[in-house]
């Protein structure tokens, strides 16, 4: 069924009188070899002069809700700096580009916020592929770097665990590292043990770096709660149909499924589970920390879970929590204005980060960070800040995760690493704060289809 | 053992009935018009977008219409928006195949680019025309009823677009001019009628695909990435143009995934697949039934 007249390419469809070959070859090689060499001349040394604007450059996807959330959190945060006491007398500059989630997009990004735009703090990026993929060049420029969406905790064991010297400009004032996520989460099947009688727990990690220390360590972490493993199984970031999983879980009588899904979504997972498996949905999902989920999912989230920095904003957390809420909602919630319309986690992390510098700044008296980045460094690790997703202070040169920010604990022992519950309400849903216990804004629900 | 073999058996069955739509479309339009139209994927994410329009209450909530119409309604839109790109682009430039290769991917990349502004990167999730599933305790599976509609759907559009181009003059004119544009000229067919014809069907087709797969697995601006690879591996396969090919192929190709995600893990989901490509093309690239019509 082969179609005969449209197998020819039109002699003059393509334009071979306009430039000669040989002249269109030596202009572009002409152009590729100046473009190298003002590669190689331009080089990464940045800026880093008191020019007297602080000028911050802001990394995030700003494509999805989780950028966009992360990039009008920095706005109040400078308009906030702005209108108060201000940072040493600086005037201060927000510059945001989008990463796209892709590396080969930010390198070039970050590139030119160090040299053309003379930044004077990077905050931001989502996923550690990106975090990691710019470490080296940042550090190489010394600017100080601060992330505030990535997790893994080998963006700190791989580089400052190996070169301190040549790290120490790049900190995580949140969220708290993998290795604390971990056990965070397995302090939570303990507590939904102690609330439902759940022992026998299913893990689901998606295949990606970021779940790598979930799988190695929360099985031996449930263990020593007493807590059973009773179904392991990592599928691929492709998978579309998760039935044959669910059925597994299903029979190897799971409880809960803990699973960890950043990619693509996932809902299809809620759609087919949802009413019908006898397990809770636990841990972490990203797509289902957005405030919009519940129209998104058309209500399939219901009752499942998922951990995020700043608890949705749904509660008061810290003291700053819900003023912060407050004010982002003011000025990006309502009618005509587009989602999130709450910060998301990445939005109360960066928030922290600039208020974190600002004090860390004052602190050391200076943003000059090619020629005070100790004095810069030294403050950063000294200072304590009450943030709005939590209390932040970062670990020393000699810690464990050298310039990570360190885990705190609620009054009962339990990582304040706050666990969310889409929970039904009369007239839909709404996310509710289910853990640590100290910052309930409701108890855990168990799906109302299990026995 | 056996009831993994008959969850294979089921659950493969409702997928390839799914896979079998996705592809029609996209191998009818080559087979008329010669036109890889890359931009099939596309229309089953716009059949997927004008179902979440037609019935969410979260987008358009006052114009939420009933499940079953919203199916009507997405496989309608679609089947006119296919329609206008062929009479609006495509039949202008379909003589070149290289220029309609690179625009059919301009529209599709368009197309995401606007369903990305107009309804952000965030996947949604449509409402099932059928909700729960059917629990299988002997299998040990449950299949989500959307499958099940899923697979009647498919094999009622099928059964009705071979009454079509077997049963009646129009249709039979299509099937001419699969056969050689110029023989069918001779007897009278309106050429640009029937391709004009062809797309809009492809377009229906492409429509009730992008609800079955909005809602069974994510309707997001990305969506219609792997729909468009599995149609080119299962036209590849069936042989280009063929529909009887495609609907073959899209049963192996549904039988092969789902066997490597019960027996082999998710890892190996795809990869039988591309083998099974690969032997094709070295051994028979005209297809299983590539060549079944008549050609001078």
């Amino acid at each position: 069924m082969v179609n005969e007249d449209n197998d020819t390419i039109d002699s003059d469809g393509i334009g071979n009188d306009s430039v000669g070959r040989r002249t269109f070859l030596g202009a572009a090689g002409a152009g590729a070899v100046t473009t190298a060499f003002a590669g190689c001349l331009g080089g990464v040394d940045g800026g880093g002069g008191d020019d007297g604007t602080l000028t911050i450059g802001h990394l995030a996807p700003t494509g999805m809700a989780m950028g966009v959330g992360s990039e009008r959190s920095a706005e109040i945060a400078v308009n906030e700096l702005k209108a108060g006491d201000g940072v040493l007398d600086q005037e201060i500059d927000l510059i945001t580009e989008n990463t796209e989630l892709s590396t080969s997009t930010t390198t070039p990004i970050v590139e030119e916020m160090i040299n053309r735009d003379n930044v004077d703090l990077i905050v931001g990026t989502f996923n550690s592929e990106i975090t990691q993929g710019i470490m080296d060049t940042v550090a190489e420029a010394d600017v100080p770097f601060i992330i505030t969406g990535s997790a893994d905790v080998n963006t700190i064991t791989d580089y400052h665990g190996e070169d301190y010297e040549k790290y120490k400009n790049i900190f995580r004032t949140g969220p708290i590292n993998s290795h604390y996520q971990a056990e965070a989460m397995a302090g939570y099947a303990e507590h939904l043990s102690d609330r439902h009688g759940w022992t026998d727990f299913a893990l689901l990690p998606e295949e990606a770096a970021w779940t790598t220390i979930f799988r190695d360590r929360l099985p031996g972490l449930l263990e020593d709660r007493d807590l059973n493993v009773v179904y392991d199984e990592v599928p691929s970031v492709q998978t579309s149909n998760f039935t044959p999983f669910l059925d597994d879980i299903e029979s190897a009588g799971a409880d809960a499924v803990i699973r960890f899904f950043a990619a693509g979504g996932r809902g299809q997972l809620l759609g087919d589970w949802a009413g019908e498996y006898p397990f809770a949905v636990e841990g972490v999902h990203v797509a289902s920390m957005s405030p919009e989920f519940w129209d998104q999912s058309e209500g399939g989230c219901v009752f499942e879970t998922t951990s995020q920095s700043g608890g949705g904003g749904v509660t008061e957390l810290t003291g700053n929590t819900m003023d912060f809420v407050e004010t982002y909602e003011s000025e990006y919630t309502g009618s005509g204005q587009e989602p999130p319309s709450k910060p998301m986690y990445m939005g109360f992390n960066t928030y922290d980060a600039i208020h974190f510098y600002a004090k860390a700044a004052e602190e050391a008296g200076t943003v000059n960070y090619a020629e005070d980045l100790d004095d810069i460094v030294d403050a950063m690790l000294s200072i304590e800040y009450n943030g709005a997703a939590a209390n932040i202070s970062l670990a020393g040169e000699d810690a464990d995760y050298p310039n990570d920010v360190e885990p705190t604990e609620t009054d009962n022992g339990e990582v304040n690493y706050p666990m969310t519950q889409w929970q039904p309400t009369d007239d839909g849903g709404k996310q509710e704060v289910v853990y640590p216990v100290q910052d309930q804004s409701a108890k855990h629900m168990k799906p109302s289809w299990m026995s | 053992m056996l009831e993994s073999i008959l969850s294979v058996l089921i659950l493969g069955a409702m997928m390839s009935a799914i896979y079998a739509l996705v592809a029609i479309g996209f191998t009818m339009i080559f087979g008329v018009g010669g036109v890889l139209n890359l931009a099939h994927g596309g229309l089953i994410m716009i059949g997927a977008y004008a179902f979440l329009v037609a019935t969410s209450s979260s987008v358009v909530g006052a114009i939420a219409v009933p499940t079953v119409l919203g199916l009507v309604i997405a496989t309608l839109v679609t089947a006119v928006a296919s329609y206008v790109l062929y009479g609006g682009l495509v039949r202008y430039i379909e003589d070149n195949v290289v220029i309609t290769f690179l625009s059919t991917v301009m529209v599709a990349l368009l197309l995401t680019e606007l369903i990305h502004h107009e309804f952000g990167s965030s996947p949604r999730t449509l409402l099932p025309i059928a909700d729960g599933t059917l629990h299988l305790q002997g299998v040990g599976t449950r299949i989500n009823y959307m499958y099940i509609l899923g697979f009647v759907v498919s094999w009622i559009a099928i059964g009705l677009l071979w009454y079509y181009v077997s049963r009646t003059d129009e249709g039979r004119s299509i099937l001419a001019v699969s056969m050689s544009e110029r023989g069918a000229q001779l007897t009278g067919v309106d050429l640009e009628s029937v391709k004009s014809r062809t797309w809009l069907i492809a377009g229906a087709l492409a429509g009730l695909a992008g609800v079955f797969l909005g809602t069974l697995q994510t309707t997001s601006p990305e969506m219609w990435l792997n729909p468009l690879a599995i149609a080119f591996i299962i036209v590849v396969i069936g042989g280009i143009g063929s529909i009887k090919g495609s609907v073959v192929a899209a049963y192996l190709i549904g039988y092969l995934e789902q066997f490597t995600l019960e027996f082999l893990g998710t890892g190996y989901q795809g990869i039988f697949s591309l083998v099974v490509l690969v032997a094709v093309l070295l051994l028979k690239p005209e297809g299983l039934f590539g060549r079944e019509f008549a050609h001078e």
